[in-house]
């Protein structure tokens, strides 16, 4: 286990290497640099000729004038060395300034919503194999497509109706108004979660379908396999036997896939996080593309992978202890 | 030598999309402990599923039928009827395992992958032995020598996939065993092991049956294998027993035409040149039974008019020996 577990952090270190490489790249291709928006922004409409040389004096004040692979180092030597990831150019301050609490308030939304998604889609899915060709089952299916063909984005406005009108609360953004520039306290964690359930419901909603149907069709070819009915056979007790046996490897696509799942909440997330007036990574990463300031989409892209690579590591590590016959390579 | 277990009439239904199928009509055996009954018949004669029904492991679309019959004496002496219990709950839990074990074909398919050897072998002793952990696991160690697993204190630690098949199958009757079982019921144990090994484990379940006393059902479809194990013999065809007696006295002179064609598909050493002579044509679909005896569409010595139209009666024909097929019945034979 020891053994398997290095050999997945190495390759988690070495994919990790690639991606900033890869996320560096991303930055250095669209045309112009900062250096021209910032020109461009103080200057257009005072009257003041910018010239070549002052952009080229702007570019040096911001290092942006060093070859690339100089640039690179320095870009990834801070943040794997000073957890500093440089400037952002139009706030005038450091990226992790700006975006310090939005990862958080991300990584919270994604850890809700994954677990959400779970603790709704296995147990259900289970029954709904149990229970196969019932009345309760065709009712799951029926529920699952449903939630397989609303769209996010839709299904994010009309609970924002409902939750605004039955539960009075102002439900838009993470939190009330009285915690919003508040420090973090104890009743600020708890205005964050009385909030946080709603975005965490929309964005689990597919993914709970999608789950439901998977556990639900591996449950039914496990409970076929023999070794269940031998273990009934010897007279395990049924509620045992089912989690024991057949439950334990039905999770497997579903442990497998925890990236895949990571990695859509992060695409549906933007969207979802507009229509609920939330301020999350996805916004700021926009915004950031649209001003050129690298430094902010950079760090976003980055910690968004990193976030995917790392909820994969954990799978695999999950995978080999639910079925021991991955990590001794059979 | 006492009677354990009874079984009369016994037969099965299945819902289906096609309709209600009933692959098991009217089967009545009884086994003695200490003694093994082989079940022997083709794929879809209906063997597993009788003996699923003992287990009450049939699936819900399965039901009995009314006339069904099964009882068994437990251990200590109390008759319980099978056919009334519940497919799931306390009384069917104590029978299975405890009192009856099984053993299925595929030693691989029949542990689950993710959990050791040792893990599924406490698991049962628990369930069945007043034990602890630590003495639940001396006693798997125990188990797993005496069915010849060398070095056991290490393989109880191992999962399946690390065993080879003969050990494995080794492994799987030391867990039946392990519950302490007074009647194995062992569903084709050696269909899936090299011809070597299959004699190996043979000779290990007759030893291990005549040690504990215990009473056995072993079903297959192979003749030779019930002469090296079984003292009776009931022979199924299509859901029904056509032929049933001493194993020897039914191998050496078989009476229903069914059975005779099954040794005679036996390939033998003797006769290399000749080619293999089946039993002609395929095994009926259970919705698409014939009327009259089921075998009457590959029978050679079929009755026209008789087999074809009314179902023969059970005859005996010697002490201990019973035939169902007209060619045995006075009417049949006045008839033809």
């Amino acid at each position: 286990m020891l053994r398997f577990t290095l050999e997945r952090l190495i390759g988690m270190a070495i994919t990790m290497l690639l991606v900033s490489l890869m996320v560096f790249i991303i930055m250095e291709i669209p045309p112009g640099d900062y250096a021209d928006r910032y020109a461009f922004r103080k200057y257009s409409g005072t009257g003041v000729n910018v010239t070549e040389a002052d952009i080229q004096a702007i570019r040096v004040e911001l290092g942006l004038d060093k070859p690339m692979i100089f640039r690179y180092f320095d870009w990834i030597g801070g943040i794997v060395l000073r957890g500093d990831f440089g400037q952002a150019f139009a706030f005038e301050t450091s990226v992790v300034k700006v975006i310090g609490d939005k990862v958080w308030l991300t990584t919270g939304i994604l850890f809700a919503t994954l677990i959400l998604t779970y603790l709704i889609s296995i147990p259900i899915g289970i029954y709904a194999a149990v229970r196969r060709g019932s009345a309760v089952d065709y009712g799951l299916t029926i529920f699952s497509y449903l939630g397989l063909a609303l769209p996010n984005f839709l299904l994010a406005l009309v609970m924002l109706y409902f939750a605004n009108r039955w539960f009075g609360a102002d439900i838009g953004g993470l939190f009330s108004a009285e915690y919003r520039d508040a420090p973090w306290s104890l009743a600020k964690v708890w205005d964050m979660l009385k909030h946080l359930w709603l975005p965490a419901v929309v964005l689990a909603w597919s993914a709970v379908a999608y789950q439901i149907q998977t556990v639900r069709a591996t449950m039914s070819d496990e409970l076929n396999k023999l070794s269940v009915t031998a273990a009934r056979a010897r007279g395990v007790p049924e509620r045992r036997l089912l989690i024991k046996y057949p439950a334990r490897l039905a999770i497997n696509p579903v442990v497998s896939t925890i990236g895949f799942d990571v990695n859509r909440i992060f695409s549906e997330l933007p969207i979802v996080a507009v229509v609920l007036g939330l301020t999350d990574l996805g916004e700021l990463l926009l915004k950031a593309y649209l001003d050129l300031d690298m430094n902010v989409a950079g760090a976003i892209l980055l910690l968004l992978t990193f976030a995917i690579v790392f909820m994969n590591f954990l799978s695999d590590l999950l995978l080999a202890w639910l079925d021991p016959r991955i990590k001794l390579g059979a | 030598m006492s009677r354990m277990l009874t079984v009369e009439n016994l037969s099965i239904s299945f819902r289906t999309d096609e309709g209600v199928i009933t692959p098991v009509q009217g089967v009545s055996f009884h086994v003695d402990q200490g003694r093994t009954l082989g079940l022997v018949g083709e794929s879809g004669s209906g063997k597993s599923v009788s003996t699923k029904a003992l287990m009450r492991l049939l699936p819900g679309t399965a039901s009995l039928g009314a006339d069904t019959r099964m009882h068994y004496t437990t251990k200590d002496g109390r008759v319980v009827e099978i056919e009334t219990l519940a497919n799931d709950g306390e009384p069917i839990r104590k029978l299975r395992g405890g009192e009856i074990g099984m053993i299925f074909q595929e030693p691989m398919a029949s542990f689950s992958p993710v959990y050791t050897i040792g893990n599924q072998m406490m698991e049962a002793i628990q369930l069945h032995r007043p034990m602890g952990r630590r003495e639940a696991r001396s006693y798997a160690v125990e188990m797993l020598n005496k069915v010849g697993i060398s070095n056991a204190e290490a393989r109880v630690d191992q999962y399946p996939h690390e065993l080879s098949g003969g050990m494995r199958q080794r492994a799987m009757i030391a867990l039946t065993l392990s519950a302490g079982p007074a009647l194995l019921i062992a569903d084709e144990p050696t269909t899936a092991l090299d011809v070597t090994i299959q004699a190996q484990v043979l000779d290990l379940m007759r030893d291990l049956q005549q040690e504990l006393g215990m009473g056995m059902i072993f079903i297959t479809h192979d003749l030779g294998v019930i002469a090296q194990i079984a003292d009776d013999v009931a022979v199924m065809y299509l859901g029904t027993i056509v032929e049933r007696g001493p194993a020897r006295e039914v191998i050496r002179a078989p009476q229903h035409p069914y059975t005779q064609g099954l040794l005679a598909a036996i390939p033998s050493l003797d006769k290399l040149h000749d080619r293999l002579s089946p039993v002609p044509g395929d095994i009926p679909s259970p919705n698409a039974r014939p009327t009259g005896c089921p075998f009457h569409t590959r029978c050679a010595q079929k009755i026209a008019g008789l087999c074809d139209a009314r179902p023969p009666r059970e005859i005996q024909t010697q002490p201990g020996r019973a035939v169902r097929c007209w060619l045995h019945d006075d009417e049949g034979r006045n008839a033809a």
